[in-house]
C-alpha cells in the first residue's frame, strides 16, 4: 500500500507540474531591421505557496524568497533597464511592455496593507534595502520622496486565493541608476543553473551591457491554477535586449571599429563620379548573417535539465519561413529539427545534456518579402522644455498611429524639487497628418494627482484620458525649479537631476480586449529627462568664506579690540568688582567664623563679648578696602583673632 | 557722527568741487589705459583645461583610411546636390542621412527681416547614442552656406562622412544630432529656439515650426566650416570662432579643447579672430583684444555656433583658413577627438571661465583683470553726475546789482562777521547758498528724451531693407537738429534756470553710468565701447557767452558776436561728431562695411535673434547725446533765463 503510494507520488507531481512547470527557460530570437536582433530570456520557476511558507525553496530562490515573507511582499515586480526601444524601426515592444522599465531601476509590490501606514512603509523600506543588497543596486535610496501609490497604472497580475488579506501598492524609482554587471550576477544567482547551463549560459555581461537596449524584470506573483489546486508562487525572471548584430559581431581581440580596409567597402559603382579613391558607400541590402556563437561569444553550453518531465529549455527564433536556420548541435555537423514550427516561429528543444553546445547560425539571405511589423500601440516622447534656471516646462507628446481611439493612464511621479503649475496643465491633440485642423482639448476622465511636499514627497500625477484615432496627444505643463539647499547637490550636481520616465499604459479595448493575458494592457515608457537646476559654484563659496573670514578676523578683531579698550595708567585700574564681591563675601565669613569660635570659646571660658566684637569689627573694617586690602584686611582679621585669642588664653 | 559731520563740513570745500571733472577724466584715461596693459605677461594667463573629464587629445582617433574614401564620394554627392532645387535638395540630405542610419527630420522657418522674408529649412538626423539614455545630446553642424554665403561643401560631406563613421561606435554616452540648416544665421536661431520651447508661436517676424525629433538637454555644439568644392584644398590654420549673441561667450574650456586638440594632437594650428600670423607679441595681443572687443560690442552672430550659446548651449565653429598642408582628414580627426572629450563630460560645462578676453588662441584675460575698466568708464559718468547734482544745490549769491564792467576790480574776497556768542569772527563770505531744487522739468525732458530714442530704433529695425540708409539719414539730421530745437523750446518757452540744466546732464549721466555698469557685467566690450564713445558727455557745459569771458571785456559788440558763433559752431561740430549715427558711419567707413549692409545685419540681429545691442545705441547712449547737446546749446540760447 505504502509502496503504491510512494509509487503514485512522482506521477501526482508530474501531472501538477505540467499545469505549471517547476522551472523552464526560454530563449526568444528575432531579427530587427536595420541589422538588429532581439533576444528575449525568459526563466520561470515556481513553488507552492505551502512549501513556500515553510520555507522549503527548491527552484525559487530562497535569498528572495525570505526577503518576501520579511517584508510580507504579495507581489513584487522590479525592473533594470538600459537604452531605449526604437520603436519607430523596431516596431511594438516585446511582451507589450511588460516587462520592462524605465531606464534606471523601477520598482513596484503590493504589500500586505495590515498595521496601517506605518507598517507599509516600514515593510516598503524593509523591501527595498534588502533588495538593495541582495542585487548591488541603490535601492536603498527609494525614500519617501520617490515613492508614489498609482491608482490606475498596475494592477496585480497574480490571482490571490481567498484567505488574501488587503494589498498596498507601492511604486519607485531610480532614474539615475547605471545598471551594469554587479546587478547581473545576482540576478543570474537566482537561477537554478546560475548561468552555467542552459541558455543562461549566453548571458555574458559583455554582451548584455553592449546592447542597444536592455531590461532585466523579476516578477514575483502567486498563481491559482483553474483546476483548484494548490496555488503556487511563481517568479518569472527576463532578460530583454536588442543586440547591434554587426558591433557584436565583431571579433574580441579587435573590437575597435576602426575604417574597413578599402577592398571590404562595398561601394555604390552607380554613381558617376566612382573612382578607385571615392566611393559612395552603399546600401546594406538583405538580412545580415549571425550565429549565436559570434554575437555572444559562445554557444548554448549544454541545457538547465533539471528534472524528468519539465520542459527544460527551449530557443524559439521568429525569421520568415523562407529563412534559412541551421541550428548546429553538438560540436559535430548534426543539425537539429525544429521541435514546432509554424508561420514565423520555429522552436527548438536544446537536448538533455549537459556537455553538448548548441549553436544557431543564419546566413545573410535576400529576401523581397517584407517581414511584418507589428506597430506599437502607441508612440511617445517627453522633453523639458524652455532654459534658465528659474522656470521649465514639460512637454510630452503622444502619437496614435492606429484608427481605433485608445484609453490611455499616464503616470507621472516627479521629484519635490519640480514643482508643477497645474492649472498650466494642457492636453491637446490634433490630427497626425494634417496641421491646419485646430488642436482640441482632450477632456481627462480621471485625474489623480498629490503634490509634493518638499523633502518628503514628490508629485504624483495620473491622467486618464483617450487618444482620439490617428492623431498627437500634446500634455505640456509648467513648472518652477527649487533651490536646493546647498548640502542637498550630489558630488555632479552641474550633470543636472534625472527625472524618471512617464508611465504610460494602453487600457485593453473593451471590444476585443477578451483574453486574459491582454487585461493587462500594454506598457510604454518614455526615456528619462535631465534636470538641471540652479547650482551654485561650489567652489566660490569656499574661497568667499575663507577670505572673508580672515578678513573679518584681522580688521574687525583689531578694530573692535582697538574700540572697546581704554588706555589707563596701572594706577588707575579701579578694583574689579568681582573680586570686591568676593572679598566682601570672604570678609562676612570670615567675621562670622570669628564670632562664632569667640562665642564658643565664651561658652568654655566666659569671654567678655566686647572683645569678640572688636574681633568682628576689624574684619568689617578690613573688609571695606580693595581687593589687596581686603587680603591683608583678612589677614588682619585672622591676626587680630588671633590676638584676641592669645588675649582670651592670657585671661585664662 | 563726528566723520560725517566733518564729511558734510567737505560739501563747501571749493577743492571738492573744482575735483569731479578732473576725476573723471582720471577715470576715462585709467579705463583706456587699462585694456592696454590687459596684453602684458603680468596681467594676462596662459589658458588651462579646468575641467578634469575633458582629457583633450587623450584618444587615438582612428577616422582615416577608407573614410577618406567615403568622404569623397559624400564631397561629391553635396557637389551634385547643390546644382538641385531646394525641394530635392532637403530630399537628396535627408535620403543620405537615412542611408547612414539617423532619424533624420526637417524643420521649415520663416523670418520676416527688413521687410524681406528669409525661408529655410533645417535637415537633421539623430545618432542615438547605442547604450546612451537620451537624457544629453551634443550637436555637429554643418551649415549648407556659411556665413560669407559660401557653399559648404566640404563641410556638409565632412559632417556626413563623420556621422555614418561615429554610428559604428557605441561609446557615445550622449546621442549626437547632426544638423544641416540652410544658411548660418537664420537656419540655427530656429532650430535652437524651437528645441527649447514647447510650441513656437508665430510672430510677425518668425514662423518656426516645432521639431518633431528631439533628444535631452544639448551639452555643446560644433559647426564646421569648411566651403571646398570637390577639387579639395588644403588649409594652414584653424580659425576658432566662439562669440555668441550678444556677447555672449561659451565656456573657456570647450575653446580650450579644441585648440589643444587642433594643435596639441593634430599639430594644427589656431588662430582667433582670423590672425592669421600671431607672433604672440605685445602689439599682436593687442589687435587680437580689440577685435574681440569689437565683435563682442558688436553683439552680432559670427557664425552658426552663435545661436546657441544664449541657450546657454556652449558652442564653436571650426573655420579653416589660408593654404598649408592640413586636408578634410585632419579636420575629422581634429573633430572626432573633440566630441571624444565632450563625451567625456560628466556634467554640463561649467569649471572654466564664461568671462574672458582671448589674447591669442591660448592665452586670456580673466573678468577680475578686464572688468575695472568698463567700470571706470561708467563710474566717470556718475562722478561727474553727483557733481552737477551737489552744484545744482548751490545757486550762486549774486550781488543786488551788480552791472558789467563796473565790478572788474573786485579782487580781494568779500568778508563777513561771523558772530557767535562773546566771539567775533571775520570769515569770507559764501559765494553760493543753498537752494531748493526744481527737478520737475528736468525729469520729463530725460525720460521724454529717452522714450524718444525708441523712435530711431523703431525705424531702423523695421524698415524694409531699402529704406534704411534714408532713415538713417533722417535719424542722422533730426537727432543734429533736435538738441538745438529742444534747447531754445526749454530756454524760451519754460525759461529753464541754470540749476534745471545741471539736474537734467545730472538725471542723465546718472542714468547712463548706472546702465553702462549693469550693462559691463552682462557685454563688457558693448558697455565700454559705449563708454568710451559716450565720454566726452561728462565735460559739456552750458556754451560761456562771449561777454562772460573775463578776457574779452574790452571788445566791442561785433567782435564778441563773432566770437559766440565761433565757438558755438566749433562745440556744435565737435558735438556733432560724436553723435551716434555720426559714429555709426564712421565706423562703417573705417572697417569698410557697406552702411545699408550694416544696417541690415543689425535689424536681422533685432529681430531674428534677439541682439540688444542696438537697443543700447538708441536707447541709452543717444539719450545721453541728446541731453548733452540740450545742456551744450542752452549757454548759447539761454542767457536771459538764467538765475
Amino acid at each position: 500500500m505504502k509502496l503504491s503510494q510512494l509509487l503514485t507520488l512522482p506521477v501526482a507531481l508530474a501531472s501538477a507540474v505540467l499545469a505549471i512547470p517547476e522551472y523552464s527557460e526560454h530563449l526568444h530570437l528575432r531579427p530587427l531591421p536595420n541589422g538588429y536582433l532581439y533576444a528575449g530570456f525568459n526563466f520561470t520557476a515556481s513553488t507552492t505557496l505551502s512549501a513556500y511558507e515553510s520555507q522549503h525553496f527548491r527552484y525559487f530562490p530562497r535569498s528572495l524568497g525570505q526577503i518576501l515573507q520579511h517584508s510580507h511582499t504579495q507581489e513584487l515586480h522590479l525592473r533594470f533597464a538600459l537604452g531605449r526601444w526604437d520603436d519607430e524601426s523596431w516596431g511594438s515592444r516585446p511582451r507589450d511592455g511588460r516587462r520592462e522599465g524605465g531606464t534606471g531601476v523601477e520598482i513596484w509590490a503590493w504589500l500586505d496593507s495590515g498595521g496601517g501606514r506605518v507598517a507599509v512603509e516600514e515593510r516598503w523600506s524593509n523591501l527595498v534595502n534588502s533588495l538593495s543588497g541582495l542585487f548591488c543596486a541603490s535601492l536603498n535610496f527609494i525614500d519617501g520622496t520617490k515613492t508614489t501609490r498609482p491608482v490606475l497604472s498596475f494592477e496585480p497580475e497574480g490571482t490571490r486565493g481567498e484567505g488574501g488579506g488587503s494589498m498596498e501598492l507601492l511604486h519607485g524609482t531610480l532614474p539615475h541608476e547605471v545598471v551594469c554587471t554587479e546587478n547581473l550576477t545576482p540576478f543570474l544567482k537566482l537561477l537554478p543553473c546560475k548561468g552555467k547551463a542552459g541558455v543562461s549560459s549566453l548571458l555574458d555581461g559583455h554582451k548584455v551591457f553592449d546592447a542597444n537596449w536592455q531590461t532585466m524584470s523579476i516578477d514575483v506573483r502567486p498563481v491559482c491554477p483553474v483546476g483548484g489546486e494548490e496555488c503556487r508562487l511563481e517568479i518569472q525572471q527576463t532578460v530583454d535586449i536588442v543586440l547591434d548584430v554587426e558591433r557584436s559581431m565583431r571579433p574580441r581581440d579587435d573590437p575597435i571599429p576602426r575604417p574597413r580596409p578599402i577592398e571590404e567597402l562595398e561601394c555604390d559603382e552607380s554613381k558617376s563620379y566612382h573612382a578607385p579613391d571615392t566611393c559612395y558607400p552603399k546600401r546594406k541590402e538583405g538580412e545580415m548573417a549571425w550565429s549565436l556563437s559570434k554575437i555572444f561569444g559562445t554557444p548554448v553550453r549544454g541545457s538547465c535539465h533539471l528534472a524528468d518531465g519539465d520542459e527544460g529549455s527551449d530557443i524559439g527564433i521568429e525569421v520568415l519561413p523562407d529563412r534559412l536556420v541551421n541550428v548546429l548541435h553538438g560540436g559535430s555537423n548534426d543539425t537539429l529539427a525544429p521541435h514546432k514550427q509554424n508561420h514565423d516561429l520555429r522552436l527548438f528543444r536544446l537536448p538533455d545534456s549537459a556537455r553538448q553546445h548548441t549553436d544557431i547560425m543564419v546566413s545573410q539571405q535576400v529576401i523581397q518579402q517584407v517581414p511584418l511589423q507589428n506597430q506599437p500601440p502607441l508612440y511617445a516622447s517627453r522633453q523639458i522644455t524652455g532654459f534658465g534656471q528659474e522656470r521649465g516646462g514639460m512637454h510630452a507628446v503622444i502619437r496614435n498611429p492606429h484608427p481605433d481611439q485608445q484609453r490611455i493612464v499616464y503616470l507621472e511621479s516627479l521629484p519635490w524639487f519640480l514643482r508643477p503649475y497645474m492649472h498650466t496643465l494642457k492636453v491637446q491633440s490634433h490630427p497626425t497628418n494634417s496641421h491646419d485642423k485646430p488642436t482640441m482639448d482632450v477632456k481627462l476622465e480621471k485625474m489623480y494627482y498629490t503634490p509634493a511636499l518638499d523633502r518628503l514627497r514628490g508629485t504624483h500625477l495620473e491622467l486618464l484620458l483617450t487618444v482620439p484615432a490617428e492623431s498627437t496627444v500634446e500634455l505640456t505643463y509648467d513648472f518652477d525649479k527649487a533651490i536646493l539647499r546647498y548640502t542637498e547637490y550630489p558630488p555632479d550636481a552641474n550633470r543636472g537631476f534625472d527625472v524618471a520616465p512617464a508611465v504610460i499604459r494602453v487600457l485593453p479595448n473593451n471590444t476585443a480586449g477578451n483574453g486574459n493575458g491582454n487585461a493587462q494592457g500594454s506598457y510604454l515608457r518614455t526615456t528619462s529627462l535631465l534636470l538641471p537646476l540652479p547650482t551654485p559654484d561650489f567652489s566660490m563659496p569656499y574661497n568667499v568664506i575663507i577670505l572673508t573670514s580672515t578678513v573679518i578676523a584681522l580688521g574687525f578683531g583689531s578694530i573692535f579690540n582697538l574700540l572697546v579698550r581704554r588706555f589707563v595708567l596701572a594706577e588707575e585700574v579701579p578694583p574689579s568688582p568681582l573680586a570686591l564681591r568676593v572679598a566682601q563675601v570672604a570678609g562676612a565669613v570670615g567675621a562670622i567664623v570669628q564670632s562664632l569660635k569667640g562665642r564658643l570659646r565664651g561658652t568654655e571660658v566666659g569671654q567678655s563679648s566686647g572683645r569678640k566684637a572688636a574681633g568682628g569689627e576689624g574684619g568689617m573694617n578690613g573688609s571695606g578696602g580693595g581687593a589687596k586690602l581686603n587680603e591683608s584686611g583678612g589677614k588682619d582679621d585672622w591676626a587680630g583673632g588671633a590676638t584676641s585669642q592669645d588675649e582670651s588664653r592670657k585671661h585664662r | 557722527m563726528a566723520l560725517s559731520a566733518r564729511l558734510l563740513t567737505l560739501r563747501h570745500s571749493p577743492i571738492l568741487l573744482q575735483l569731479p571733472p578732473y576725476l573723471s577724466a582720471l577715470c576715462i584715461l585709467i579705463g583706456i589705459a587699462w585694456l592696454s596693459i590687459l596684453p602684458l605677461n603680468e596681467y594676462s594667463r596662459q589658458t588651462y583645461v579646468s575641467e578634469n573629464a575633458i582629457l583633450p587629445g587623450q584618444v587615438h582617433t582612428y577616422f582615416g583610411g577608407s573614410e577618406h574614401n567615403v568622404f569623397r564620394a559624400y564631397r561629391q554627392e553635396v557637389y551634385q546636390i547643390s546644382q538641385w532645387s531646394e525641394e530635392d535638395r532637403l530630399a537628396a540630405l535627408g535620403n543620405v542621412m537615412q542611408e547612414i542610419g539617423l532619424r533624420v527630420a526637417a524643420q521649415p522657418y520663416r523670418f520676416t527681416v527688413a521687410g524681406e522674408e528669409v525661408n529655410g529649412t533645417n535637415v537633421y538626423g539623430l545618432l542615438q547614442g547605442p547604450r546612451a539614455d537620451a537624457t544629453e545630446a551634443m550637436v555637429l553642424m554643418a551649415a549648407w552656406r556659411n556665413f560669407e554665403g559660401k557653399i559648404n561643401y566640404s563641410g556638409v560631406a565632412l559632417a556626413l562622412t563623420l556621422a555614418r563613421y561615429f554610428k559604428r561606435w557605441s561609446i557615445w554616452s550622449k546621442d549626437i544630432i547632426l544638423l544641416i540648416p540652410m544658411d548660418s544665421t537664420y537656419g540655427p536661431e530656429a532650430w535652437v529656439s524651437a528645441y527649447h520651447s514647447t510650441t513656437s508661436e508665430v510672430t510677425t517676424t518668425r514662423n518656426i515650426s516645432s521639431l518633431p525629433i528631439k533628444a535631452g538637454a544639448l551639452q555643446a555644439a560644433v559647426a564646421l566650416d569648411y566651403p571646398v568644392g570637390p577639387w579639395g584644398h588644403r588649409f594652414d590654420k584653424l580659425d576658432i570662432l566662439y562669440d555668441g549673441i550678444n556677447g555672449a561667450l561659451p565656456n573657456l574650456d570647450l575653446l580650450n579643447t579644441a585648440v589643444a586638440v587642433a594643435s596639441g594632437q593634430m599639430g594644427i594650428g589656431c588662430s582667433i579672430h582670423g590672425m592669421l600670423s600671431h607672433s604672440d607679441s605685445y602689439r599682436d595681443r593687442l589687435t587680437t583684444l580689440a577685435k574681440g572687443v569689437v565683435t563682442q560690442s558688436a553683439g552680432q552672430a559670427t557664425g552658426p555656433h552663435s545661436a546657441f550659446v544664449p541657450y546657454h548651449v556652449d558652442a564653436i565653429t571650426l573655420k579653416t583658413v589660408g593654404d598649408g598642408w592640413h586636408d578634410e582628414m585632419s579636420l575629422g580627426r581634429t573633430t572626432e577627438s573633440l566630441f571624444r572629450s565632450i563625451n567625456n563630460l560628466l556634467e554640463h560645462l561649467h569649471q572654466s571661465f564664461f568671462f574672458y578676453i582671448l589674447l591669442n588662441a591660448n592665452r586670456f584675460a580673466s573678468i577680475g583683470n578686464y572688468l575695472p575698466a568698463a567700470m571706470l568708464l561708467a563710474g566717470s559718468f556718475t562722478v561727474t553726475a553727483l557733481a552737477l547734482w551737489v552744484q545744482s544745490g548751490q545757486v550762486p549769491v549774486e550781488p543786488t546789482a551788480k552791472i558789467a564792467g563796473t565790478g572788474s576790480e573786485e579782487q580781494e574776497p568779500k568778508l563777513e562777521v561771523v558772530k557767535v556768542g562773546e566771539d567775533i569772527a571775520l570769515v569770507p563770505a559764501a559765494t553760493t547758498k543753498a537752494a531748493e531744487r526744481e527737478m520737475l522739468l528736468p525729469t520729463a525732458v530725460v525720460l521724454a528724451v529717452h522714450l524718444a530714442g525708441f523712435v530711431p530704433l523703431y525705424c531702423l529695425n523695421s524698415l524694409h531693407r531699402e529704406y534704411l540708409p534714408l532713415a538713417l539719414q533722417a535719424v542722422t539730421a533730426t537727432s543734429l537738429i533736435l538738441p538745438a530745437f529742444t534747447s531754445t523750446a526749454l530756454t524760451r518757452q519754460f525759461k529753464t534756470s541754470t540749476q534745471q540744466i545741471q539736474i537734467m546732464q545730472s538725471f542723465s549721466l546718472l542714468l547712463l553710468g548706472a546702465t553702462l555698469s549693469t550693462l559691463a557685467t552682462l557685454n563688457f566690450s558693448l558697455a565700454f565701447v559705449i563708454g568710451v564713445l559716450a565720454s566726452p558727455l561728462s565735460f559739456i557745459r552750458p556754451l560761456p557767452k562771449a561777454t562772460d569771458l573775463p578776457f574779452l571785456r574790452s571788445a566791442n559788440k561785433q567782435y564778441l558776436y563773432n566770437v559766440d558763433v565761433a565757438i558755438s559752431f566749433v562745440s556744435a561740430l565737435l558735438h556733432a561728431a560724436l553723435s551716434p549715427p555720426v559714429v555709426l558711419c564712421a565706423l562703417c567707413w573705417y572697417f569698410g562695411h557697406d552702411v545699408e549692409g550694416v544696417l541690415v545685419e543689425m535689424a536681422k540681429g533685432w529681430a531674428a535673434q534677439g541682439v540688444y545691442t542696438s537697443f543700447v545705441v538708441w536707447a541709452v547712449w543717444w539719450p545721453a547725446w541728446v541731453v548733452g547737446g540740450i545742456v551744450m546749446v542752452s549757454g548759447a540760447v539761454g542767457g536771459a533765463g538764467r538765475q
